[in-house]
C-alpha cells in the first residue's frame, strides 16, 4: 500500500490503459466469434491473463474474418 | 474494330501451354459469352487482358490501344469483376466504391452520384452496414458496381455465376443483360444455360485455342442444315422410311425410335429439299417434319472434340 | 500521386477499423509508462528480494536508469511488436485478392509500396512519439535534478533504426509474398547485424548500434559523431530496399 501511495501517478494511468486494452479485446472476442484459431473461451482467458501481449496475439493473429 | 482484340496469343505457366495461338476480336455492344471447360485458360486469358499477367506472345488490343503488362493505362477503358470478388471488410459498400472512383480519379461529386446510381441498379442501396458479413451473392453483385464505376467500354467478369445459387445467379445476369446497352460485356463461363439466356456472342476456348467464335445466332444457322426430325403417324410406315434405298449413301445417317426418325445429313449439297422429295415420291405424309435446333450443348461437345 | 494519398488514407483507415492502430499505440503509451517506473521501483524490488539480514546498499536511480529502460523495452518489445503487428499489411492482400482490384483500376504499384512504406513510418514515428514523451515527462518528474545530455538526439538514432527494420521488412513481405517470410528475413538481417558487431571495425557502421549505444550518448561517454556512419549506412540501406521493393513488386505475377 506504501508503495501504491508513492507512486499511484504511475500505477494509476498504468493500469487503466492496460484495462482499456483488455476490455476492448474482450468486448471484440465476445462479439465477433469467429477465430483464427481456437475458440471463445481460450481467448477469453488469453486477452484478460496475459497482460499487453494476450491483446496484442489476438488482434494481430487470433481476429478472424469478422 | 472490335473492342477487344487478341492476335496470336500464347503463355506458358512451366511447361504447360495454357494459351496457345489465340485470336479473338470482340465487335463493340456485344455481350459476349466466353465459354471452355475448367482449366480451359480462360481467367489466364483475362488476366494478361487486364496487364496482370505477362504474355509470352501475341498483342492484345483494347480500343485499340496496345496492353503493355504491370501498367494501367488501357484498364481506364475497363471493368473488371474477379471469379471471387475481395473487398475490405472493414468498408461499408459506399466507402469501397468511394475509394475505387478516387483511384480511378473521379471527381468526388461524380462518385457519389454514379455510387448511388450503381448501388441501387445492383440492389444494395440499402446495405449501410460494413462488407462483412455479405454474402457470396451480395459480393458479386458489388462486384459489378465497383467494375462498372469508371463508366468502362468492356466489362470483363469472370466466371461472375458459378459460386451462385440459382437466385443469385438470376440476378446477375439479370444486371448483366440491364448493362447490355451501355457496355460491352464479356463473360467467361462453363455453364452454357447463362450464355444461351444473355448472350448474342460466343467464343470456345479449348486447349488454349478458340474453336468456334461468332454471334450465337450465325453459329446456329450454321450448324443447322444438318438435322432433321421426322415424325409419322404409326411404327410401320416410320421403317419402311428408314428403310428407302435412297438414305443409305455414306453422307447419312439414319436413325428410329418407334415413329420418330432422325435424319442426319453431312452433305452441304443436300438438304431437307430432298427428304421432302422422297416423302412425296414415297406418297408419305409425315405427322411432323422437323429441322434440329442445335443446342449450344452439342456444339460445344462438338468443338470441344 | 494522388493514388499515393488515396491508398495511404485507405491504410490509415484500416488501421483504424481494425484495431491495429489501438494496439500500437496502447503498447507504446504502456511502454512509456513503464520505464521510469521500473527505474525507479528496482531498488525496492532488490531489497524485496533479498533474504532479511542481508544489506545490500543499492545505488538510488537517476535518470540514466530511466533511458537506460526506454532503450531496452521501446528497442526491443516496442520494436518487435511493430513489426509483428505491420508484418501482413502486404500478403493478407495479396492472398485475399483485394489489391488486385484496385491495380485492374489504374492503381500503380509503386504507389502501393510507397503508401504502404509512409504508413508504416508514420506509425513507427507515433508510437515512439508518445512512448518518449510519456517517459520523458515521467523521468523529469520522477529526477528533476539529474542532468542527462543529447536525450533527444539519442531518441533519433532509435528511430532511425526503427525505419530501418521497417525498410527491411517491406523487402522481405515483398521478396516472400507471405507474412511469416518477411518476419523470417527481417529477423534474419536483426541477427546478421547482431554477428556483425562482434567485429569491432564494423561497428561503427552498423545500423544495430543506433539502438544499442544509446545511452552512453546520453551518458556523454559517446560522442554524437560515432553515430553518422551508421546513420549513413542505414539511409542508404532503406533506399535501396524501398527502390528494390518497388521495383520487385511491379514485376510480381498477381
Amino acid at each position: 500500500m506504501e508503495i501504491f501511495m508513492e507512486y499511484w501517478p504511475f500505477l494509476v494511468p498504468y493500469m487503466v490503459v492496460e484495462l482499456v486494452l483488455a476490455i476492448t479485446a474482450l468486448v471484440h472476442v465476445l462479439r465477433h466469434p469467429h477465430y483464427r484459431f481456437g475458440n471463445k473461451v481460450i481467448w477469453i482467458f488469453v486477452v484478460l491473463l496475459l497482460q499487453i501481449i494476450g491483446p496484442v496475439v489476438y488482434f494481430v493473429f487470433g481476429r478472424g474474418e469478422e | 474494330m472490335g473492342i477487344l482484340e487478341i492476335d496470336k496469343l500464347y503463355k506458358k505457366f512451366g511447361s504447360h501451354e495454357v494459351i496457345r495461338g489465340l485470336d479473338m476480336d470482340i465487335p463493340e455492344h456485344s455481350i459476349f459469352g466466353f465459354v471452355g471447360q475448367n482449366g480451359a485458360g480462360k481467367t489466364t486469358t483475362m488476366k494478361m487482358v487486364l496487364g496482370l499477367l505477362k504474355p509470352d506472345s501475341g498483342t492484345i488490343k483494347v480500343c485499340g490501344e496496345r496492353v503493355t503488362y504491370g501498367e494501367t493505362r488501357t484498364n481506364h477503358y475497363l471493368g473488371y469483376l474477379p471469379d471471387v470478388p475481395e473487398f475490405y471488410d472493414y468498408m461499408t459498400p459506399m466507402e469501397y466504391l468511394r475509394l475505387c472512383g478516387e483511384i480511378t480519379g473521379l471527381p468526388k461529386e461524380k462518385i457519389r452520384k454514379k455510387s448511388e446510381e450503381l448501388l441501387s441498379l445492383v440492389g444494395l442501396e440499402n446495405h449501410k452496414r460494413k462488407i462483412t458479413g455479405f454474402s457470396r451473392g451480395m459480393k458479386q453483385r458489388l462486384g459489378i458496381a465497383q467494375a462498372l464505376l469508371n463508366e468502362p467500354r468492356l466489362l470483363i467478369c469472370d466466371e461472375p455465376t458459378s459460386a451462385l445459387d440459382p437466385i443469385g445467379r438470376k440476378e446477375i445476369l439479370d444486371i448483366l443483360s440491364a448493362i447490355k446497352g451501355k457496355t460491352t460485356v464479356i463473360f467467361s463461363t462453363h455453364i452454357l444455360s447463362d450464355v444461351e439466356r444473355i448472350c448474342d456472342h460466343v467464343a470456345i476456348l479449348n486447349r488454349g485455342q478458340l474453336t468456334l467464335s461468332g454471334s450465337l445466332a450465325e453459329i446456329k444457322m450454321q450448324y443447322r442444315h444438318n438435322g432433321y426430325i421426322i415424325e409419322f403417324a404409326g411404327e410401320k410406315e416410320a421403317s419402311e422410311f428408314a428403310g428407302i434405298e435412297a438414305l443409305k449413301r455414306p453422307a447419312v445417317e439414319v436413325s428410329r425410335d418407334r415413329a420418330v426418325v432422325t435424319v442426319m445429313i453431312s452433305d452441304r449439297n443436300v438438304g431437307g429439299q430432298f427428304l421432302i422429295s422422297l416423302l412425296s415420291e414415297k406418297r408419305m405424309v409425315p405427322m411432323k417434319f422437323e429441322i434440329m435446333e442445335p443446342t449450344l450443348e452439342s456444339l460445344f461437345t462438338e468443338a470441344v472434340k | 500521386m494522388k493514388n499515393y494519398f488515396t491508398f495511404l488514407k485507405k491504410e490509415l483507415l484500416e488501421s483504424v477499423r481494425t484495431y491495429k492502430m489501438f494496439i500500437l499505440l496502447t503498447v507504446f503509451l504502456l511502454l512509456g509508462i513503464m520505464n521510469p517506473l521500473i527505474a525507479k521501483l528496482t531498488p525496492e524490488i532488490v531489497e524485496m528480494a533479498m533474504p532479511a539480514g542481508m544489506d545490500i546498499t543499492v545505488a538510488a536511480p537517476t535518470a540514466m536508469d530511466s533511458w537506460l529502460q526506454f532503450y531496452k523495452n521501446v528497442g526491443q518489445i516496442g520494436v518487435f511488436v511493430i513489426v509483428l503487428v505491420l508484418s501482413g499489411m502486404l500478403s493478407a492482400e495479396l492472398s485475399k485478392g483485394t489489391l488486385i482490384n484496385l491495380l485492374t483500376k489504374g492503381l500503380s504499384r509503386s504507389a502501393v509500396i510507397f503508401a504502404k512504406y509512409t504508413y508504416m513510418i508514420l506509425m513507427w514515428t507515433a508510437g515512439y512519439a508518445l512512448s518518449y514523451l510519456v517517459t520523458w515527462g515521467y523521468t523529469v518528474f520522477l529526477f528533476p535534478k539529474d542532468n542527462a545530455s543529447n536525450v533527444l538526439l539519442s531518441a533519433f538514432f532509435l528511430w532511425v533504426f526503427g525505419v530501418f527494420l521497417l525498410a527491411v521488412l517491406m523487402l522481405g513481405a515483398v521478396l516472400s509474398g507471405n507474412s511469416y517470410g518477411g518476419l523470417l528475413i527481417t529477423g534474419g538481417v536483426f541477427v546478421i547485424c547482431m554477428l556483425l558487431n562482434m567485429f569491432p571495425a564494423v561497428h561503427k557502421f552498423n545500423p544495430l548500434t543506433l539502438g544499442s549505444d544509446n545511452v552512453a550518448l546520453i551518458q556523454n561517454t559517446v560522442k554524437p559523431g560515432a553515430f553518422f556512419p551508421a546513420v549513413g549506412v542505414a539511409g542508404v540501406i532503406v533506399v535501396l530496399a524501398i527502390a528494390g521493393s518497388v521495383m520487385l513488386f511491379r514485376k510480381k505475377q498477381l
